[in-house]
């Protein structure tokens, strides 16, 4: 016999081959079942499996077996081996399902979140970026200008007459060198249509100023949306069209929208556009949102001058020009009474649209 | 504008016509109806009632049942709180139906199980001056189911916004034509008597300025007894909120009202010698009749008498003392016709405006002026008494401003998407009271002088026939992508990523005050003269066009602060303006970024300790937002912030990074350091297009190299990059800083050294390096960092 050392020894010595794997099996199924952690399971494992385990030990036994035992046995020692390996593997299973259960206990999934710090676009942000959404989604392209302008592009090419009131001083600013802050974005129809020949499908959202006190509904500076089509057959059904798809895509697809006939120097017709809105507690009712109307002919004249063409033929070309507040569709579609909320950036009023 | 419902009324027939019809009426003729203000009782519903009988409510103490006659053959049961009245009195009863001023409407309803079947009313509840409490007990003798309407006065109060090109609306007749031509009802004719007209000698009226005064008419009224006008007279003023002052006085209103003709009625005892019409003279002093005093310019308008003595701005104001009194006897009645442009311009300039100024400016009827003398004469000397000239002293002609205009009908079908057949577009213009000459070209009435153009045709066309029954049509162009449009797609990634960490978008006021303009924060400093001040500032807090968007930020932290918001994470993108080089390019605008980090980095709460924010956290915010690329900051020293540094991106400086000056901070009441950055957009747009292509992933691993340095505090980290950088080690595929140590007690490491702790990777690209490679290459960076830097490694 060869067998030499190891805890387990004196079995394999006292015993036939048969009973000395039965006895092996038996004590280390006895071991594995009073393992308590994944550690004394482990050493149960080494005891019997490893190098010198009982179980290795007598395997390598078999060499000194009868030759026509040795198909017995080596059945018998691997049937013994699956036994252990199958409760080594059960117990470990069964350890780790407590010891996962035991992680749990204590844990309180209605505390409050580890939380991270929220950001927000701002609510003028979001709305500018809807309606340039819905606007591109039909083609029109951005255009941009200065905000400090000169009074051709603010008034003259716009048709406006210069003792107009807007022209005045109490009503814009103005600056030493006779320039002024724009009082519309209109100055940029001016300025894209100088710079392109027609067809033209432009988008300017920009600021704009007007010398009012701030309060409740007024801001010295506010945000506007201007469009632009230029074309060989550009008509009434064209402006109608686009403006009643924007504002139903803007504020849902049963709007009601309607036009109410206005005056503009720059456009002829002019109309102002309502949609009937349901405000919170209130019944619905119309609310004035954009003005718009064709082009006057007389700022095709005014565009031709300055360039120095006849690119906008007013006898060829028609077009139709459309202007909205940005900081008014913000308040309509949330509801915000104050429009200095929107210049304040109170966290409490921005977190409201994270 | 105020138009009283029952003064239209005269001019047309509104039978049956709603409040809200005529509204609508209003609004679709492009008049903006910007308030109803309803007088008296406009519902037919509301009649006389008896109370035949009153009972205890069975159920309510303070309630009884009463049973009325009201006219319709059997009485009508209605529960009432009232006490004030007896059975037998006649009282005001509503009928289901009925919407009463207050804004609801009477139903049939059952009040604690009795039946009520309408309400019996107070006057406050009919919307009649409020007397006693209680019902509102009417006359024994009134007749038993008779509206009430018909025994009280009542009216409609409209206030009318007029579009500046409309001044043929700005009277009861102008509006009842235009009314008159949407309903398609007839107009009633105008009373107006004929008045003969001499040409004024000019000893009575001479014009020296034509151009702002090309006609002038007045009529001499003498005996005239100046005293309270008619009740009805009274009543019309009273209907649109004018204030009754006399007779004469109140004539003028009247017409002006009636007609859109200002007139002014002078004491001729107050007139030395016949009217002049004449510019002022340069520094003139006027004193008008609201005390108001004026000094002219040449430019303004004078009627002046013979002695030279300013009788009224012309047709602005009258002057304080040529006006009727009570003591007057004989006037001088004007009509005239004043160019718009002159009156506008003096107005504004002596900010001073009337019902006169406010339809000169726009344009009254030139055919208009000699029919509304007349009306006033006829109404002054049915009121007053006396007896006019026989005929109006004229001066200068009524100018022509209409000319025919033709109507183009291929560009009207065009314009309007043929939703108007021409037999219809004429009948529009016909209604406007155009007519079709032989030429086909269309003559416009004298009031419609804005009518000029084939455009201005379509526009009526258009306005009268509506846009709802213009058809939609969803076409258009392919237009490409502008700059602009690329432009604000990079703001927007930029604005969503910043959102994303955790930071809130701000949108500042873009005129700032003076005293904030040394919070700002750019590449370029400014120079004396590079500011842009607006010339005349609402206030001094908006003076300033911003140089940069850290100031606003700062005050929007600021108001946080004021909030007791201790994180303040805030950024915004916009446009900022300067000149530069001390204000030689003038007018600079370009876009910019910025972000401001102030206090707790994270949120207050049980699962994380609150640290305030530093430069690193910063520094962080813009790694992100730039996607990992490799910023750099090199100081810079800017006047009202400390460790100010410039920010580099592909070698490019791309903005300014700063923490504000402490003495600044707590100025401002910050009690945490406030980090701020700001960029210039369009440098920043450029460089962060897309990648072109990708890299490959490495097909073999790399190793990496740790190595702890000890070297002077003072020594900055951007040497060791400049060394590592400069070394160009080919195997070096990336370093990082993974500690920093330092000992202010001087144990573990002395006060003036520091330790860093650098992990270096290296890799080939076509091979797996061998261990003494990686060495090799390890101790060349290493030696480079000794002998250039005395870097110790330990």
């Amino acid at each position: 016999m060869a067998l030499t050392c190891g805890g387990f020894t004196a079995i394999a010595m006292a015993f036939p081959m048969k009973e000395q794997i039965e006895a092996i099996e038996k004590d280390a199924l006895a071991h594995i079942a009073a393992a308590t952690s994944e550690r004394t399971l482990d050493d149960a494992r080494v005891a019997v499996l490893g190098k010198k385990g009982t179980l290795t030990l007598a395997a390598a036994g078999i060499k000194d077996v009868l030759k026509e035992d040795k198909a017995a046995v080596g059945q018998l020692l691997n049937a013994a081996r699956a036994a252990i390996t199958d409760a080594l593997d059960a117990t470990q299973a069964a350890l780790r399902g407590i010891a996962d259960r035991a992680a749990l206990v204590g844990i309180d999934a209605t505390l409050p979140a580890r939380a991270l710090p929220l950001g927000a676009l701002h609510p003028l942000t979001q709305i500018r970026d809807q309606a340039i959404g819905i606007l591109r989604r039909i083609g029109f392209a951005l255009a941009d200008g200065p905000e400090i302008e000169d009074e051709f592009h603010c008034f003259d090419a716009l048709n406006t007459p210069a003792d107009h009131p807007a022209r005045n001083a109490k009503d814009t600013f103005y600056f030493d060198s006779g320039k002024l802050l724009r009082t519309h974005t209109s100055s940029v129809q001016i300025r894209t249509m100088e710079a392109q020949a027609p067809p033209i499908r432009i988008i300017a959202p920009g600021s704009a100023y007007r010398r009012d006190e701030i309060d409740a509904t007024h801001l010295s500076v506010f945000n506007q949306l201007e469009g632009l089509a230029v074309g060989n057959d550009i008509s009434l059904p064209d402006l109608k069209g686009t403006l009643e798809y924007f504002f139903r895509e803007l504020f849902g697809t049963t709007t009601e929208v309607r036009f109410r006939p206005h005056f503009f120097p720059f456009t002829e017709p002019s109309f102002e556009i309502d949609v009937k809105l349901q405000i919170k507690g209130q019944a619905p009712r119309w609310i004035e949102v954009a003005g718009c109307g064709m082009v006057d002919p007389a700022v095709f004249d005014a565009i031709n001058t300055s360039r120095n063409d006849n690119a906008y033929d007013p006898e060829k070309t028609t077009g139709f020009a459309f202007g909205m507040g940005l900081d008014r569709l913000a308040m309509i579609r949330w509801g915000i009474r104050d429009i200095r909320l929107l210049i304040e950036n109170d966290v409490r009023f921005l977190k409201q649209f994270a | 504008m105020n138009i009283s419902l029952n003064w239209l009324a005269t001019h047309l027939d509104l039978t049956g016509k709603s409040i809200q019809e005529i509204d609508d009426l209003f609004t679709f003729a492009g008049v903006e109806v910007e308030g109803i203000v309803i007088k008296g009782i406009t519902s037919d519903k509301i009649v006389v009632a008896q109370v035949m009988e009153a009972v205890q409510h069975p159920h309510a103490d303070r309630l009884k049942v009463t049973q009325v006659d009201a006219g319709e053959g059997s009485l009508r049961q209605i529960v009432c709180g009232a006490q004030n009245y007896q059975v037998g009195d006649k009282v005001p009863c509503a009928l289901p139906g009925t919407a009463l001023p207050g804004g609801f409407t009477i139903s049939e309803t059952v009040m604690r199980k009795v039946e009520s079947r309408g309400m019996l009313c107070s006057a406050a509840e009919l919307g009649l001056q409020a007397g006693e409490d209680g019902l509102l007990i009417l006359p024994p003798d009134s007749q038993i189911g008779k509206p009430l309407m018909e025994m009280f006065d009542s009216d409609v109060l409209l206030e009318l916004e007029v579009t500046p090109n409309r001044p043929d609306l700005l009277s009861h007749r102008g509006m009842a034509r235009e009314l008159a031509t949407l309903l398609k009802t007839p107009l009633q004719p105008l009373d107006l008597p004929s008045r003969s007209v001499g040409v004024s000698p000019t000893s009575a009226i001479r014009i020296a300025a034509p151009t702002a005064c090309p006609l002038y008419t007045a009529v001499r009224i003498t005996g005239v007894t100046v005293q309270d006008s008619p009740a009805w007279l009274k009543q019309r003023l009273e209907s649109i909120g004018q204030r009754p002052i006399n007779n004469i006085v109140d004539v003028t209103n009247y017409v002006l009202h009636e007609l859109g003709q200002p007139l002014h009625a002078f004491d001729a005892a107050k007139l030395s010698g016949g009217i002049v019409v004449r510019h002022a003279v340069e520094g003139e002093v006027f004193l008008a009749l609201d005390a108001s005093q004026h000094i002219l310019t040449t430019d303004d308008l004078l009627i002046a008498d013979a002695s030279g003595r300013a009788l009224a701005l012309g047709g602005v104001m009258g002057g304080a003392d040529s006006g009727v009194t009570a003591a007057t006897t004989d006037i001088l009645l004007e009509s005239a016709y004043f160019t718009p442009s002159g009156i506008r311009r003096t107005s504004r300039r002596c900010c001073l405006s009337s019902d006169s100024s406010y339809r000169f400016e726009r344009g009254v009827d030139p055919a208009g002026v000699l029919a509304a003398s007349a009306l006033a004469v006829k109404l002054i000397l049915e009121t007053a008494g006396g007896s006019a000239e026989v005929a109006n002293l004229t001066a200068g002609e009524a100018p022509v401003l209409t000319r025919p205009v033709a109507l183009d009908v291929a560009k009207l079908n065009q314009l309007m998407g043929s939703s108007i057949s021409l037999p219809d577009a004429e009948a529009i213009l016909t209604r406007l009271g155009l007519t079709k000459l032989a030429d086909a070209t269309w003559e416009v009435p004298s009031f419609r002088a804005d009518l000029q153009r084939h455009i201005d045709l379509v526009e009526e066309i258009a306005r009268v026939h509506g846009l709802d029954k213009v058809p939609s049509r969803l076409a258009g162009t392919f237009v490409p992508a502008s700059a602009s449009d690329a432009a604000y797609d990079a703001d927007m990634v930029l604005r969503r990523r910043l959102a994303a960490l955790g930071l809130y978008e701000c949108q500042t006021i873009k005129l700032i005050a003076g005293h904030q303009v040394g919070d700002s924060l750019m590449a370029r400093p400014l120079l004396d003269g590079d500011l842009i001040r607006v010339k005349l500032p609402l206030s001094e807090d908006h003076a300033v066009m911003r140089p940069s968007l850290v100031p606003g930020l700062l005050a929007s932290a600021v108001r946080n602060v004021g909030q007791q918001v201790k994180s303040l994470r805030f950024f915004e993108l916009g446009r900022v303006f300067r000149n530069a080089g001390g204000g030689k390019a003038r007018d600079q605008e370009s876009d910019a970024l910025a972000i401001l980090l102030a206090g707790p980095t994270e949120p207050f709460g049980w699962a994380q300790t609150q640290r305030d924010a530093d430069m690193y956290d910063l520094k962080g915010v813009l790694s992100a937002l730039l996607g990992g690329r490799e910023i750099r900051f090199s100081p810079k020293d800017r006047p009202g912030f400390v460790l100010a540094c410039d920010i580099k991106l592909a070698g490019q400086v791309v903005g300014v990074f700063a923490r504000l000056a402490p003495a600044r901070e707590r100025e401002l009441d910050f009690t945490a350091p406030v980090y701020v950055a700001e960029f210039d957009l369009a440098k920043l747009r450029k460089l962060l297009g897309g990648i072109q292509h990708v890299v490959d992933l490495p097909l073999f691993p790399g190793s990496s190299r740790d190595a702890a340095m000890e070297l002077p505090l003072t020594t900055a980290n951007a040497q060791i990059e400049s060394v590592i950088d400069k070394a160009a080690e080919p195997l070096l595929v990336a370093c990082e800083c993974f500690d920093v140590f330092t000992d202010p007690t001087g144990v573990k490491l002395a006060v003036e050294r520091k330790s860093l702790a650098y992990r270096f990777h290296y890799r080939a690209s076509e091979r797996t390096l061998k261990s003494d490679e990686v060495d090799a290459a390890h101790q060349r960076l290493l030696a480079a960092l000794t002998s250039q830097l005395g870097v110790k490694f330990r």
